[in-house]
């Protein structure tokens, strides 16, 4: 029977969930807790696009969608809206960043050092096939250094702008409840500053990677250099209602900073951070972001474009919805055209 | 015994998982803020936050949200998809409400309170103490000539619809006719060009002078905006080109016997094609009421193929 034409769909919609649930098994806290304790980077990946920082919920999500990201982002992001914004946390300063990777292209040494930190930047990316035959993958103990980085580093912007290589625009300081938020407003354009690093920090990972690769290889105007890609974890402060400052947890954060000769002769900086470690989102962003001012309305870099399609939960759905039927419409543009026909046929008839 | 003072737990009420109606209340005031504001500029779009809802984004979260701020206990609601009550998303949607809010769920447009579909208005005329609510995949008349969001809100503002006119304009030169289908541009209040969402063009007159509200709401795209009761919606037509709804007013439905109602038509594997009502709810209560049944059968805004209001 026709998917729509059928009685009975709420009996057909259940049976069709339950089946897609039957796959997926039991999910209980164990698989919960692997899949966080496994999978790192994903549920990294799935915080900053969910923009909600916690990985137990993640995990479930990723549990209860088996692994479908637009699933599990949905998830959370319906599951988040509906909580309350309880407190506003203080603003995250670069230099308190409790770092673990710091690195910039843009100088072969800088201010407080490269700090590599965990990554398989320079592994060779082989599958390690023994591990099906029985033979565990053990990874080789780390050697520590004789002498340990310091865990709070300077930005390079900062140098840079004692330098006179980059502007320095005053710091802002704005209220906490007047900070935009695009969880609770509408994105318009021109955005707001705000608006655009959120919807950035909240955008789908993959459509980043898509414009921002179109930005780089030549859609865009400016080259990028990564001055900076931090990966970092940051304390949240916020205030008790007795006036005391307190430390409600940390949460791993990832920021990078791009950088391209501006035409007012000074460096140009774009900017992206997120929730998690994600570091080809970040550079993806920053470059889009360093590409935004003056963008063609309607070219592939221009803010509205970029940030307008790369929400994920947006362009997911949207996508998927195709599937639903479209046979209304579809008869409305049948009439349209088979009139037209007619009257093609009447021209026809009276010019012979 | 009540303590005499106010403590926390007195004031408020007990914890519960999710909101009543699911939306929190933040959500619900900036809902209720925008309608207010939508139905002061008829067709004119309200951009709103658009919070995420439990069905995915483009299948209906818009018109979803505008319900769940109308919908209490007391009300009983009708979801349609494409005219039919039983198509899949439109009983997911039914389902999801009564669960969020304890309404009452129908199948019939006389019983309704709030009518939420997708792609039609029931062929039964509303009445004033109905609400409907259709559901916007694209908010934006000027889309087709302006993708940029924010360059077309402009040209609202300066009622620019000249570029409009000119698509229809270039259809009649290429094709002898206005080759619109669905989401026929229409000027509501004599000001505001809007699309009445893909409804066919069979459904638009409906929306004129009409005694009840509707709310138009797109989710993804995060606009709302409203035709209040007894308001002009005027689809775009030249002065000697009439406007023109689907010729389905001399078909017949295969199944209920119904005439003069927007069909739906189905390929015969033999060729040629059956029509059934697209109001799929009017097509059942007109085949009870031919099997002797006392149905009751609202006025219908079309009769023998025209429309009446």
């Amino acid at each position: 029977m026709a998917y729509v034409a059928t009685r009975g769909g709420a009996r057909a919609i259940e049976q069709a969930e339950r089946l897609y649930r039957e796959e997926l098994g039991t999910i209980d806290a164990g698989r919960v807790q692997g899949l966080r304790d496994a999978l790192p980077w994903l549920i990294d990946r799935v915080m900053g696009e969910a923009s909600l920082y916690d990985a137990d919920l993640a995990a479930l999500a990723l549990a209860q969608s088996g692994g479908d990201l637009y699933e599990a982002v949905l998830l959370l992001r319906a599951w988040r809206t509906t909580q309350p914004r309880l407190a506003i946390a203080a603003p995250v300063l670069q230099e308190d960043l409790f770092t673990h990777r710091r690195i910039s292209a843009a100088f072969k040494d800088i201010p407080g050092g490269q700090i590599l930190g965990p990554t398989l930047d320079y592994a060779h990316r082989l599958l390690a096939t023994d591990v099906l035959g029985g033979a565990d993958f053990v990874p080789v103990p780390v050697e520590p250094a004789p002498c340990a980085a310091p865990s709070q580093q300077p930005s390079l912007a900062a140098w840079q702008k004692t330098m006179g290589l980059v502007a320095d625009p005053p710091r802002v300081d704005v209220a906490g409840d007047d900070i935009p938020d695009v969880t609770r407003q509408p994105l318009l354009f021109p955005a707001a500053r705000a608006h655009s690093l959120q919807s950035l920090a909240r955008a789908d990972t993959g459509g980043v990677l898509a414009l921002g690769y179109a930005a780089m290889r030549g859609y865009g105007n400016a080259h990028p250099t990564v001055n900076e890609l931090r990966l970092a974890e940051a304390e949240v402060m916020v205030r008790h209602p007795s006036g005391v400052s307190f430390s409600a947890g940390r949460v791993k954060v990832s920021q990078a900073e791009v950088t391209s000769k501006g035409k007012s002769g000074q460096l140009e900086l774009g900017f992206c951070a997120t929730f998690g470690w994600n570091e080809v989102k970040v550079i993806a962003g920053a470059t889009l972001d360093l590409n935004a001012p003056g963008a063609e309305k309607g070219s592939a870099v221009e803010e509205e474009f970029v940030l307008y399609h790369t929400e994920p939960v947006e362009s997911s759905g949207f996508c998927i919805h195709f599937k639903l039927p479209h046979y209304v419409t579809f008869q409305s543009a049948l009439d349209a055209m088979r009139g037209a026909a007619v009257t093609e046929l009447a021209k026809d008839e009276v010019t012979v | 015994m009540s303590p005499p003072y106010s403590t926390l737990a007195n004031l408020t009420r007990p914890w519960a998982a999710f909101s009543y109606g699911f939306l929190d209340p933040s959500a619900k005031r900036e809902m209720r803020r925008k309608m207010i504001k939508a139905i002061a500029v008829p067709g004119c779009q309200m951009p709103y936050a658009s919070r995420e809802v439990p069905i995915a984004r483009g299948w209906g979260t818009g018109g979803l949200q505008v319900t769940l701020t109308l919908i209490k206990p007391a009300s009983v609601v009708k979801v349609i998809d494409q005219g039919a009550d039983d198509s899949v998303n439109a009983a997911s949607i039914r389902r999801f409400l009564a669960r969020v809010s304890g309404a009452a769920e129908t199948w019939d447009t006389l019983a309704a309170t709030i009518v939420q579909s997708r792609h039609r208005i029931p062929e039964e005329r509303l009445r004033d103490d109905q609400v409907l609510v259709l559901q916007v995949p694209n908010p934006e008349p000027l889309r087709p000539v302006q993708p940029n969001m924010s360059i077309a809100r402009q040209m609202h503002a300066d009622a620019d619809y000249g570029r409009l006119w000119l698509v229809l304009y270039e259809q009649m030169v290429r094709s002898g006719r206005i080759m619109q289908g669905a989401a026929y541009p229409a000027l509501v209040n004599g000001r505001h060009v809007m699309t009445p969402s893909p409804i066919p063009r069979w459904d638009v007159p409906k929306l004129n002078m009409a005694r009840h509200l509707t709310l138009l709401s797109a989710g993804r795209e995060k606009r709302l905006y409203a035709v209040p009761p007894f308001t002009k919606v005027e689809p775009l037509v030249f002065s000697d080109v009439p406007y023109k709804v689907e010729d389905h007013a001399s078909l017949t439905c295969y199944r209920s016997g119904l005439r003069g109602v927007f069909m739906n038509e189905i390929p015969q594997a033999a060729g040629g094609s059956l029509h059934e009502a697209s109001d799929s709810h009017l097509g059942i209560k007109a085949i009870r009421r031919a099997e002797g049944e006392a149905v009751e059968i609202g006025p219908l805004w079309y009769r023998d193929g025209e429309f009446r209001g």
